[in-house]
């Protein structure tokens, strides 16, 4: 089933009275349970295109469909909405809130999702991620590989159908790297989670099931 | 709404120290807003009860518009007698003349009085700084106010004459030198009622009469009633009477109402400045509250309910200081040479209103860095563009 869709997508910034075309018409498809890199060169669209299909920003122009509904043009109350309970998303700086626990960074998604066994999901997917002795820590006692571990679990809180990753292995040493794709590929296999990574790295695009390759604003085919 | 609770009680705890400021801020605004409008209130009230003490009844009467005094006062007193809830009433007369004492002479007002009808109402003849008060078979002495007696260098038991504004001359002795605080401090003698009549010829007559009432409260009732059987519309209560004196404090009322709104734009700026900043600090975890699907009234919610939950703390503090702060200058007021004493008055009100205008500022100085952070883009936060 295709669970994310875009069509002739566009995206133009306008850095004073130059238009910089950051995607320019991007047609694609990702199948539910794919694990799929987004690959190119720096300034090609690759951060751009998963802001888009995360709905954290809107396109100039074109479409995106997810799970086959067109989300493009919903308001920002909506797009909160389907990112809080569809989307899970892992940045290359971790993001983490440092003034909440481990645990509480984990809990919190669900808590603004209302779900009422936050505390045994919390524990659960820490452990999933190898932190279950680690939630009542706060992230700067963390290690760089076990903050981005924490925002997978967070990420994971309200089981997402996307996993949205910007280059999360772009701060971490090669070992951290490793383990990071590593759990990456075992949510994808055990649990058929879809997961969509821009990464820089071809070696860890080489783990993932398919590579896009982004081109000045378009695909690469 | 747990969530948003949640997560502001958490960032106020991780900021607490730069928020330790901002509740310093609005503690000091609300007990500065308690502590000057109890003042106010103090003063108002010390004036209210001085000029309720010397200078009016429950209810005034007057001469109608076309007369100068009120005629046949000895009926008008009978009707009074007769009628039930009056307890006292003491007519007086006012005129103008000028008060002698050797080469020297001075323009003064002259309240004539009966002494053992004017006890029954107010206590007038009672602000007596030095000398004795005037007797009410009393026909040759006078009281005259301290101003007046510091003017013309008077001591009690001195003979001074008065020369009345129909040209009559008496010579009178000093009996006491009265001091009430008010206005007819400046240049006021008081005589006895009969001597005023006689010296100026208005018998059975009187500028002025008040009546005390069993029940001051029933003053509107009784105004109606006395009108009709006294046969005089000139009638005022007592709270028709302290208008004036309010209207004169409006001007304090104004100024004190200014220093309050510059503590509060204090307070409200501190809270605005300060939430402004936090929110620049925590731009980024705001991109990351949105990107995981907060929605903007939350993150807005999240701030204001920040911004209250400061105000809160900040203003009981303020209320107990304001409180403390009342009640001992009530206790230890300042000494003031018209009033006596000056200090705040206390009443729950006066913490109930600082603390409603106080919360009211916050939640609106707080609602533009609010705003702010809800409409927040996440890309640019998140990725710090």
């Amino acid at each position: 089933m295709e669970i994310i869709k875009t069509s002739n997508l566009k995206k133009s910034y306008m850095l004073g009275n130059v238009e910089v075309k950051a995607l320019n018409g991007v047609d694609t498809s990702i199948e539910q349970g794919e694990f799929v890199a987004i690959m190119g060169p720096s300034g090609c669209g690759k951060s751009t295109f998963l802001n888009l299909t995360g709905m954290l920003d809107t396109p100039t122009s074109g479409e995106i469909y997810l799970e086959g509904k067109d989300v493009t043009n919903m308001n920002s109350n909506m797009r909160a909405e389907y990112r809080l309970k569809y989307m899970g998303f892992v940045f290359q700086f971790f993001n983490l809130f440092n003034e909440l626990t481990v645990m509480e960074n984990v809990m919190f998604p669900m808590m603004l999702n209302k779900r009422s066994n936050y505390k045994e999901r919390a524990k659960e997917l820490l452990n999933l991620v190898g932190l279950g002795d680690r939630l009542n820590h706060l992230p700067s006692e963390l290690s760089g590989g076990q903050q981005q571990r924490v925002t997978i679990a967070r990420s994971l809180a309200n089981d997402p159908k996307i996993l949205l990753a910007d280059e999360p292995t772009g701060n971490l040493d090669t070992a951290s790297s490793i383990e990071i794709i590593e759990l990456f590929r075992k949510l994808n296999q055990e649990q058929g989670q879809t997961i969509v990574m821009v990464t820089h790295s071809p070696e860890i695009g080489g783990m993932t099931d398919r590579i896009i390759h982004f081109r000045d604003g378009t695909i690469e085919h | 709404m747990s969530s948003v609770f949640f997560y502001a009680r958490k960032d106020a705890k991780k900021n607490w120290k730069m928020f330790v400021f901002v509740i310093m801020a609005i503690a000091i605004s609300t007990a500065n807003i308690i502590i000057i409008n109890g003042f106010m209130d103090g003063l108002t009230d010390g004036f209210l009860e001085k000029t309720m003490d010397t200078s009016s009844g429950h209810i005034n009467i007057y001469p109608n518009e076309q007369d100068k005094y009120i005629e046949g006062l000895g009926i008008k007193e009978k009707k009074l007698d007769g009628l039930d809830g009056v307890v006292a009433y003491s007519p007086r007369i006012t005129a103008g003349g000028t008060l002698h004492y050797k080469e020297k002479f001075k323009t003064i007002k002259i309240l004539a009085l009966d002494p053992s009808k004017e006890n029954e109402v107010t206590i007038l003849l009672s602000k007596i700084d030095s000398g004795k008060t005037l007797a009410a078979n009393d026909r040759d002495g006078i009281l005259i106010s301290y101003r007046l007696a510091d003017d013309l260098k008077v001591k009690i038991g001195d003979e001074a004459t008065i020369v009345f504004e129909n040209g009559k001359i008496r010579v009178f002795k000093i009996r006491g030198i009265l001091h009430t605080g008010l206005a007819m401090d400046t240049n006021t003698i008081i005589i006895n009622f009969e001597d005023a009549s006689e010296q100026l010829n208005l018998f059975n007559k009187a500028s002025i009469i008040l009546v005390k009432l069993q029940d001051g409260t029933l003053s509107g009732q009784y105004k109606n009633k006395i009108s009709g059987e006294l046969g005089i519309q000139k009638i005022k209560e007592w709270e028709q009477e302290i208008e004036s004196v309010l209207s004169s404090f409006k001007t304090f009322r104004d100024i004190s109402n200014f220093m309050n709104a510059i503590g509060l734009f204090t307070g409200a700026v501190s809270v605005g400045i300060v939430l402004y900043i936090n929110i620049l600090h925590r731009r980024r975890q705001i991109g990351i509250l949105k990107a995981i699907g907060m929605k903007d009234s939350q993150v807005l919610f999240v701030y204001i309910l920040q911004a209250v939950f400061l105000g809160i703390i900040g203003i009981l503090i303020g209320d107990a200081l304001g409180y403390a702060g009342t009640k001992y200058l009530e206790a230890h007021p300042f000494p003031d040479p018209t009033l006596g004493s000056l200090g705040p008055r206390f009443h729950l009100s006066l913490i109930y209103d600082a603390s409603l205008v106080t919360m009211l500022i916050i939640i609106l100085a707080a609602a533009i860095p609010a705003l702010m952070a809800s409409r927040t883009n996440i890309i640019k936060a998140i990725w710090g563009e």
